[in-house]
């Protein structure tokens, strides 16, 4: 806005000094315009007709009218959110509920677990180089041979319970890991098994980016570890933590390769204390073919993302570093 | 005296606290391995040692002959590697236009694009693929050009997905090599596309390697659209096949667990062979905002 209203100071029209800025920067039009149609057509009209179809009574006698469907204003959020007879809903809000914890808990843990392990690897041991390279190797793992896995590792008589009962015997009987409450944990934890390797990259980073001279003053005026974390590691990686967090809180929420993976081999039904959004929304959406509930609850949880994100910028906004 | 004392001491105990947190290291080595190394140590077991839970001598190498066998798994295979590979070069071309342009030149509507590049990262992958899977319908119905079960369905709907984070990562990159370096280029007569081909380009061939990398085992690992995309088994990828070892016909858990580490070698190969150019490539484009 401002460098418009500069243009219009030095060549007397808005018009002109727009066009001549364009002229100028064919170059970099002409490099932004192939992802610029990929994106959209893959991206934009999807999203505007997704939005749309939420309005839409879409099930599969519908289906190829597709944005033509009849028209039903609010009846499918109403349907998601309120409708107490739905089977919907009541998926949906299980649903919801279960991404909640499963988010929060995989937030919590993963940062924790990747900032002890990059504070740990940012110090000089022997081997450490290996360690780094060995604690990288679950994030190789493609995340649905990880569901595969570790559906087969849950098993009633699995190796996790034989490791529990027969090794260790923290049990007296190995538990059903895939029903019931438990199958919330039997997801949580390969999620973090997955994920903490490339945070904790990440986080070492911006721990290597930070002066040694700063924990050597510090060590100087008498500071212990504790607050020299608090005082100078903190601090100084908050801008590279708060990327971290983003994207972990839109990639818990919308989870979906290892759950689906790991019940039913695909099927993708972990019961109603498993189930996570995006596995209920693919079900109700494939499977029972009701696409206009689906993109409802779609853009419902679309809009859940958008104010945690804002919420996001609101205590990091100081935090960003903008590179130009 | 006594200060020597006490420094020998904070000594002492500075090196048990060290030798604790190199302990925890190795701990968590163990459990990230643990899980890999049970995929390996069962793809080598016979089925009925893994159905009684009897762990012998992993030397049962006719998992890996039976696996292309019971599943036609070769065909998936390639697939997956034909989808990747060509996925990956599209998005990392495009995207590396796209990245320098919005790293070095402010034009109009260059902060849009740039947020545009960014909300596509908090849309859910299901938002694209409801209303891409009933157009891709009506287009076969109206216009006759089949895009499900296609290749090139496949491979324009990754590109696209890929684009806006791959954007992100390289500008990040371009905007850290100095700018002078064009512009001597364009004194000694090069254009700008010419200066961006000849002296940009392979200054930032590691940013590229490790978002080449990135995209590619993003694209490896992608189920969502592979499911829904590509039904018919000539073009369905591993994420589509490997289901058929387990399920409603048969539970050959020994020969998942070889495809599994199948298909975890590509992915296992690229990264250890690049580890350096990759890490090196993702910290200086992704840990600055």
């Amino acid at each position: 806005m401002s460098k418009v209203a500069k243009g219009l100071n030095k060549k007397g029209t808005v018009k002109k000094s727009l066009l001549s800025q364009i002229k100028k920067n064919k170059l970099a039009y002409g490099l932004i315009a192939p992802a610029l149609i990929a994106m959209f057509v893959v991206h934009l009209v999807p999203i505007v007709s997704g939005i749309w179809m939420s309005f839409l009574k879409l099930n599969q006698f519908t289906l190829k009218k597709f944005l033509r469907a009849p028209f039903i204003g609010l009846q499918n959020y109403w349907t998601v959110l309120f409708d107490p007879t739905s089977t919907i809903r009541s998926g949906f809000i299980d649903a919801l509920r279960n991404t909640a914890i499963f988010s929060v808990i995989c937030s919590f843990l993963v940062i924790g677990i990747g900032l002890l392990l990059a504070i740990l690897l940012n110090r000089k041991f022997r081997f450490q180089g290996l360690a780094r390279t060995l604690l990288m190797t679950p994030w190789v793992v493609p995340s649905f041979v990880v569901g595969l896995l570790w559906g087969f590792m849950w098993q009633q008589d699995g190796v996790i319970n034989k490791l529990l009962v027969d090794i260790f015997h923290f049990l007296p009987e190995g538990p059903y890991w895939l029903t019931g409450p438990k199958v919330l944990i039997a997801i949580i934890i390969p999620t973090i098994w997955r994920t903490v390797p490339f945070v904790m990259l990440m986080l070492l980073a911006g721990l290597q980016q930070i002066p040694v001279d700063y924990y050597e003053a510090a060590e100087i005026d008498g500071a212990n570890s504790w607050q020299q974390f608090r005082s100078i590691t903190l601090p100084l990686l908050r801008s590279v933590l708060s990327i971290q967090i983003l994207n972990g809180i839109i990639n818990y929420i919308y989870s979906f390769n290892i759950v689906a993976m790991m019940f039913g081999h695909g099927a993708g039904f972990p019961g109603k204390y498993g189930d996570l959004l995006m596995t209920n929304i693919n079900r109700n959406s494939f499977q029972i073919w009701q696409f206009g509930p689906g993109a409802a609850a779609t853009v419902i949880v679309m809009i859940c993302v958008l104010g945690l994100v804002a919420l996001w910028y609101k205590v990091f906004q100081d935090d960003l570093v903008v590179n130009d | 005296m006594n200060k020597t004392k006490s420094l020998s001491e904070y000594k002492r105990r500075k090196r048990i606290i060290d030798g604790i947190g190199t302990a925890i290291v190795w701990l968590f080595v163990i459990a990230a391995l643990f899980p890999i190394a049970w995929m390996i140590l069962t793809s080598f077991m016979t089925q009925s040692d893994i159905a009684t839970g009897r762990i012998g001598i992993p030397n049962h190498w006719k998992n890996y002959v039976d696996m292309w066998k019971n599943v036609d798994f070769f065909n998936y295979f390639k697939n997956s590697v034909i989808v990747c590979g060509i996925t990956t070069v599209v998005a990392l071309g495009i995207a590396t236009f796209a990245g320098y342009a919005v790293a070095r030149f402010k034009f109009p509507g260059s902060g849009i694009f740039g947020a545009a590049v960014l909300a596509t990262q908090m849309v859910p992958g299901i938002m694209f693929l409801l209303p891409l899977y009933l157009m891709f319908i009506k287009i076969q119905d109206t216009l006759g050009i089949q895009i499900i079960n296609t290749y090139a369905g496949l491979i324009l709907v990754y590109s696209a997905f890929y684009i806006p984070f791959s954007i992100w990562i390289l500008r990040g990159f371009f905007a850290g090599i100095p700018k002078e370096l064009e512009e001597a280029a364009i004194i000694d007569g090069c254009s700008g596309f010419e200066a961006f081909l000849k002296v940009i380009l392979p200054i930032a061939r590691i940013g590229l390697i490790a978002t080449g990398i990135y995209i590619f085992l993003m694209a490896w690992d992608e189920l969502l659209f592979a499911w829904v995309l590509t039904t018919s088994s000539d073009v369905a990828t591993i994420p589509v096949g490997i289901r058929l070892y387990v399920g409603n016909y048969q539970n050959r858990y020994d020969l998942l667990m070889a495809a599994g580490c199948v298909t975890t070698l590509p992915p296992l190969m690229i990264f250890f062979g690049l580890q350096k150019q990759f890490i090196s490539g993702m910290t200086a484009g992704a840990v600055k905002a």
